[in-house]
């Protein structure tokens, strides 16, 4: 293949992916994929990127030497040679980003959330989420500062509740207490054998969704729960409970009320 | 795969790249300068005459000269034709992927939450301490056991400046005794060897880039439960002695660039610290692209038995490390 046709092919894998990163940066989506600490940096990247592709490919026609000698080493050490066949790499780096752009929905599927924790006890924590602990809370602490809705609910988000099921001193803080929270509606698929129970949950995101986990909490209406969109939000409002089921402790929310949400614009607790 | 399936891949995948890219991106425009700019003999310099200081001096080089894998092959074989000791070369070899800033920052960001600088600390120096192992028994053996016939042969050649009838131009020399096509004895404008480092560049990030795609996508596949085998691999998530060789297993078929491969270790979540740090430091060392550079200077013979050697100490090592930080909780 001609060194010319090689560098545009080249160009056009690197803008490919300038390209995906700067949309996915512009159009605000990058939030559902990146921790914030990330999200300049993959901006940058993405700049970069451009300015390697356009560069490359205004520059394709040019001769240029590089400068020093090249051995006799059998090696192609011209600096250009790429390991891989140029139509191969450039399928091989814009085939699995183009479907990717066009299959991805910005969320997982309910399979993917159950690898991910959804249905797994607190017990389970990852190391990641261990890591996370939340600063000690008393009930002084949380009559004193915490919002509270007008009818006595204290806010609380979902890490906290789901957290407290293995830290018994926060656990006998929150035990029984009016607490409001939200998350997504999710179907209750374990322990749920009278179907008065759904799940809530969130995320917990490290650095990029792919290693987020899912933190969740059970519902129990003690009756048909109301319908709602599954994975929409919801605000949800009752008494904390941590009873023992079949030999684990579990998070779980006497609903007393609860009502469709907007989403918040950081889907996903982050680990600051 | 179903729809539910296509989601959650190009989720998982496209996380893993926007995180991952802009680092491969900053390692290949660092690695395509210095291919251009940083003059072969320039290493020798930082290297002590004591063959075992030069040999850890060489394993340190990477924290100044920054290369990856793919890079770092290509190097040291021009390096070593021009008379860098084999022990150092190959200590370099090994521990500058790993060893170097660029590698350091991308473990940090990645492992955020899981022991960051635990991590990225035993990773460095680790890799570190194979390499300079490898680097001083290297030392100790003959060439003709490490090296290749035909790069030994032109190491025993002397050097010595010739005119070529074949370039077309008789009044110009090659150190190293052949007409690579056009003339030296001018030197290029500031100009010509930027492009020839934007070029370089490119064409790093597109070698890199083309694994670490692959990379990502079995990533992906695994992370989300898609692939066959996911629940079997995790199954060896939590044994200390079997995830550690699994992941080194992984290591070597995804053959993911150093600059990169946290962001992939960091989600892999079911496994042991332990065995994510011998991902860590198998991996850059030792994977299926790598088995093809270093044919082009290494005997196949002694690629096994690095291979192998690799395995077993950094396998241990790790073991023995998880056990020893992780023990009392």
């Amino acid at each position: 293949m001609k060194p010319e046709l090689r560098r545009i092919l080249f160009s056009l894998a690197v803008l490919g992916w300038s390209a995906v990163l700067l949309y996915f940066h512009a159009s605000g989506r990058i939030t559902k994929y990146l921790a914030p600490d990330f999200r300049p940096i993959a901006f940058a990247g993405g700049l970069g990127l451009a300015v390697l592709g356009l560069f490359n490919l205004l520059t394709a026609w040019q001769s240029v030497d590089c400068g020093h000698d090249h051995g006799n080493d059998g090696s192609s050490h011209d600096h250009e040679t790429s390991d891989v066949h140029p139509l191969v790499a450039l399928l091989l780096m814009i085939l699995p980003i183009g479907l990717s752009v066009a299959w991805t929905r910005d969320e997982y599927s309910v399979q993917a959330l159950s690898r991910k924790g959804l249905y797994d006890s607190p017990s389970n924590l990852s190391e990641s989420i261990n890591a996370a602990a939340l600063p000690p809370l008393t009930r002084e602490e949380i009559e004193k500062n915490r919002s509270r809705t007008d009818d006595g609910f204290y806010q609380f988000n979902l890490m906290e509740l789901f957290y407290a099921t293995g830290e018994r001193e926060l656990q006998s803080v929150i035990d029984g207490m009016k607490v409001e929270t939200e998350g997504r509606w999710i179907e209750e698929k374990t322990r749920n054998p009278n179907g008065t129970r759904k799940r809530l949950y969130r995320l917990f995101i490290t650095c990029c969704a792919a290693d987020s986990r899912a933190i969740p909490i059970i519902l129990e209406f003690g009756g048909i729960p109301p319908e709602f969109p599954e994975n929409g939000w919801v605000k949800v409002s009752g008494v904390m409970r941590f009873p023992l089921e079949e030999g684990v402790l579990q998070p779980l929310l006497l609903v007393e009320r609860v009502l469709a949400a907007e989403p918040p614009y950081e889907e996903s607790f982050l680990r600051k | 795969m179903s729809p539910d399936s296509q989601q959650d891949f190009a989720l998982a995948f496209l996380s893993i790249l926007f995180e991952g890219a802009p680092f491969i991106l900053l390692g290949t425009l660092i690695s395509g300068f210095i291919d251009i700019y940083l003059p072969a003999g320039a290493m020798d310099r930082f290297l002590p005459r004591n063959r075992n200081l030069a040999v850890l001096a060489a394993g340190l080089l990477g924290t100044v000269l920054p290369v990856c894998e793919c890079a770092v092959v290509p190097v040291i074989r021009r390096l070593v034709k021009k008379g860098l000791p084999v022990s150092c070369a190959l200590t370099y070899m090994l521990a500058a992927p790993i060893v170097n800033p660029i590698t350091a920052l991308s473990t940090w960001q990645a492992f955020q939450g899981q022991n960051a600088a635990m991590m990225t600390s035993s990773r460095m120096g680790l890799g570190f301490l194979i390499a300079a192992a490898v680097g001083l028994i290297v030392s100790r053996l003959p060439l003709a056991a490490v090296i290749k016939a035909k790069l030994l042969d032109s190491l025993e050649e002397p050097e010595k400046p010739h005119a070529h009838a074949d370039c077309g131009h008789e009044d110009h020399h090659h150190d190293d005794g052949n007409c690579c096509g056009h003339d030296h004895s001018q030197e290029p404008g500031d100009d010509g060897r930027l492009v020839a480092a934007f070029r370089s560049a490119m064409k790093d990030f597109i070698d890199v880039g083309v694994y670490f795609s692959i990379g990502v996508t079995i990533t992906a596949l695994f992370n989300t439960g898609i692939a066959p085998g996911a629940t079997w691999l995790d199954g060896l998530a939590g044994n200390p002695a079997a995830a550690p060789a699994a992941l080194m297993v992984l290591a070597f078929v995804l053959s993911l660039c150093s600059t990169s491969d946290a962001f992939i270790a960091a989600t892999l979540d079911k496994f042991t610290w332990g065995a994510k740090l011998a991902f860590l430091t198998f991996g850059p060392m030792m994977d299926v692209k790598l088995i093809f550079l270093y044919q082009t200077v290494l005997r196949k013979r002694f690629i096994v038995l690095l291979a192998l050697g690799l395995f077993l100490a950094i396998g241990g090592i790790t073991v023995f490390w998880q056990h020893l930080l992780f023990a009392a909780q």
